[in-house]
């Protein structure tokens, strides 16, 4: 199979399916000639035009409304936000205008809108330029929520969110644009939204990592299986909706939980996951306290050390699955 | 310092227990793990293990009282030691106090129940204690702060497969006389050690060595009323063969009306108890008892029938009180629930106080006559036995008729074989010719 990085597999993505599909346009801030500030959608204008690969004005209020404007009139927007920092600019067009309408509406106007942004930091972007909000939106009902993790799951989430009649918040993480999967198929193929992909198949302890953290943690079971410790890795792709089955099937094999996000952990979604747990069927199988690995609540330092220092690394996660199964 | 002794809580609905036999005197040595008193509770009786050793300073209450759970009883102590003269009136704190080893109950009752929150286990570990029957208390946890775990449950239940089951106490005495449980047989359900178990222990036993069952609880006050009433009371039998015919139609015409009164059916044993009763009134020597000093004949108003019923655990009598007054239905009714309760030994102990007479039918087996044994203090017994097609002559041809033989055993020293004899062929009478019963 191919081998693709998950920028490549973002942007045949959304090429294939401009392709096909007449509906579809993207817009943002420097997206064109340019190609974004990742380079997600370097070459495109050269493929579908300024009409179809739109550069705005620096107003993130006023590029999300104009995505939902034309969503409502039947469009499939594809909004590019540089930094998921500012989502907090777009928030009111999100929570109060494209999460409420098809609701207030009843049913007979639809937002198929994307709105991909990158987050997370490990970038050394600083405050303002690194955070991990999808708890935000994922507070929201209305709103999708998606993280993917590899290339492979960034082209099949990405498509499932296009095709989607709601209004779909796709978090791509910095870190992750170089990373590839060696098996992204180049026919166009759609994951579905809700549907949890068990990483690594483990017995001991069960570890949901979203995001970059999936990485992590496959890095701490392979750690951790030199040790003779089985792991499993859960990567739940999309949060809302959130595969709570897989989840509680996986904490009633291993009996043990890691919840990882790169999120603050303070308010962070890894709160709503533990809860989900703790109220499902699998609290009667818990063996130790249900564990959760988030950034510390502090603003992301500049420092490249603090930075890594504030944010769950490969050896927190170690040492959380030792804890929990008391081999600290 | 003198050690109270409690009467203990033995299951989550005590609430007072009665006093079955103090095994032990004032001023008697006690050692520990040797029972102290036998107790009743509405469901079970068990002897009381002492957790002290010492002298048994003080008992403030007497067999057959009924005492609050959770009271003091007596003490133990040094010889001489000031005890209060009456017993103390401040019961103890809810909690169980040790004496009463309340884990021996505590098997059938979820592990989680027992956890009070106090006790520090995971959910799983709970699940998997809950899934076999075992105690958390039990258990000592691997975990941070001693939690129990999960692995902790398997290693137990495991270990305890391999560990006869033995209370605490019976482990401890057992470690410290370096007596191999193993070698212990068990008196407990599940053989289950008691630490008294443990004396003349020691040697396994072989195939050929008899079963042994402790003669305890119902089997106990069975044994000590039967043979204090054989040896001190002269019985004499009387048998008489009873016709049948007429009882036999009298059930069947009221059985409907009954079983619809009561949702019971009506038996032989309340149509035998209402001419008893009914004979009674008669026969007032019958319904009689000798005083504690003997002087006296206690001539009874009352007349409460005795029931003997044949439970798992032994015989009890419940006795159906004013028999005389009752007619049928209330009869049914009220020997029905005795006979329910008491097999599921959910008597309490005024129903099986106040006979004045007792019927023991054993009509259901192969049994034709028997010598019952006199149920102390009344005067007589009636056993009655099964119901078989007989000949008899009837103008002068033989027919078969269903007789069943009745059995009286009386008190020689309350009444004489002559009004004996009368008061049973009045029951003959009563019973052959039931109409009589509505004079």
């Amino acid at each position: 199979m191919r081998e693709l990085t998950y920028v490549e597999a973002l942007r045949e993505c959304m090429s294939q399916e401009m392709r096909e599909n007449e509906n579809v346009f993207i817009l943002g801030e420097d997206i064109g000639v340019y190609g974004g500030a990742f380079g997600v959608t370097r070459g495109m204008i050269e493929e579908f035009g300024p009409e179809r690969v739109r550069n705005t004005p620096i107003s993130e209020a006023g590029i999300t409304g104009s995505a939902i404007g034309s969503a409502l009139t039947g469009m499939q927007p594809i909004v590019e936000l540089q930094f998921s920092d500012f989502i907090t600019i777009a928030m009111d067009q999100l929570a109060n205008q494209a999460a409420k309408l098809r609701y207030m509406y009843g049913g007979k106007g639809n937002v198929p809108m994307v709105l991909r942004t990158p987050a997370g930091s490990g970038t050394g972007a600083a405050a303002q330029h690194s955070q991990s909000l999808e708890a935000w939106v994922a507070h929201i009902p209305g709103l999708k929520v998606v993280q993917p993790s590899t290339a492979y799951d960034a082209k099949g989430l990405l498509k499932a969110a296009i095709d989607d009649p709601n209004p779909v918040i796709f978090y791509e993480h910095k870190l992750l644009y170089k990373t590839s999967s060696e098996d992204v198929p180049e026919k166009m193929y759609s994951l579905p939204l809700g549907q949890a992909d068990i990483k690594r198949e483990g017995t001991e302890v069960t570890i949901v990592a979203t995001s970059v953290m999936v990485h992590r943690a496959l890095e701490a079971a392979e750690v951790l299986a030199e040790e003779g410790i089985s792991v499993e890795v859960i990567d739940p792709r999309s949060i809302v909706p959130l595969d709570e089955e897989t989840i509680v099937q996986s904490v009633i094999k291993t009996n043990r939980v890691i919840i990882a996000h790169e999120a603050v952990k303070r308010g962070g979604y890894g709160g709503e996951i533990a809860s989900m747990i703790t109220e499902s069927e699998a609290f009667d199988f818990l063996d130790a306290p249900v564990k959760r690995l988030g950034a510390s609540p502090v603003p992301v330092p500049y420092n490249p050390e603090l930075e890594k220092a504030m944010t769950p690394q490969t050896e927190d996660l170690v040492q959380a699955c030792r804890e929990s199964l008391q081999r600290a | 310092m003198a050690k109270e002794i409690f009467m203990p809580k033995l299951s989550s609905t005590m609430e007072t227990g009665t006093i079955l036999q103090w095994m032990k005197k004032e001023g008697d040595p006690v050692e520990m793990g040797e029972p102290v008193f036998e107790v009743m509770s509405d469901k079970i009786n068990i002897e009381v293990e002492a957790y002290e050793e010492g002298v048994l300073l003080k008992k403030y209450y007497d067999v057959d009282d009924v005492v609050p759970v959770n009271t003091i009883v007596g003490y133990i102590g040094e010889e001489e030691e000031e005890v209060p003269e009456t017993a103390p009136e401040e019961p103890a704190p809810e909690e169980t106090s040790q004496e009463e080893e309340p884990k021996e109950y505590a098997d059938t009752v979820p592990a989680t129940a027992d956890a009070n929150g106090q006790i520090r286990a995971t959910p799983a570990a709970r699940r998997v204690a809950k899934e076999n029957g075992v105690l958390l208390s039990d258990m000592e946890g691997s975990g941070p702060k001693q939690r129990i775990h999960q692995q902790d449950v398997y290693d137990y239940v495991q270990a305890a497969g391999e560990k006869p089951k033995a209370t605490p106490l019976a482990r401890k005495r057992a470690e410290e006389q370096n007596l191999d449980l193993n070698t212990v047989e068990g008196s407990g359900p599940g053989s289950k050690i008691y630490a008294k178990d443990l004396t003349g222990s020691g040697q396994k036993t072989t195939g050929a060595e008899p079963g042994r069952i402790p003669v305890k609880g119902i089997r106990k006050i069975v044994a000590d009323r039967m043979a204090e009433s054989a040896s001190t009371v002269p019985h004499v039998t009387l048998y008489s063969e009873v016709d049948m015919t007429e009882a036999i139609r009298l059930r069947s015409q009221l059985q409907d009306k009954i079983v619809e009164e009561t949702g019971y059916k009506l038996s032989y044993t309340e149509i035998m108890m209402k001419a008893v009763a009914e004979a009674l009134k008669r026969h007032p020597y019958l319904n009689a008892s000798l005083s504690a000093d003997q002087q006296e004949i206690l001539l009874h108003k009352e007349i409460n029938v005795g029931l003997a019923v044949a439970t798992e655990q032994g015989l009890v009598v419940p006795v159906v009180p004013r028999a005389g007054e009752k007619g049928l239905t209330a009869l049914v009714q009220a020997s029905k629930q005795l006979a329910e309760n008491a097999r599921n030994q959910r008597l309490q102990p005024e129903q099986m106080q106040g006979g004045t007479f007792t019927i023991s039918n054993l009509g259901m087996y192969a049994v034709d006559g028997f010598t019952p044994i006199i149920n102390q203090p009344e005067a007589a017994i009636l056993g009655v036995g099964q119901m078989k097609e007989t000949p008899a002559e009837e103008n002068g041809n033989v027919v078969f008729r269903p007789k069943t033989t009745f059995s009286l055993s009386f008190d020689h020293r309350i009444v004489d074989g002559a009004p004996a004899a009368a008061f049973l062929s009045d029951v003959k009478q009563l019973i052959e010719a039931p109409y009589e019963l509505l004079m």
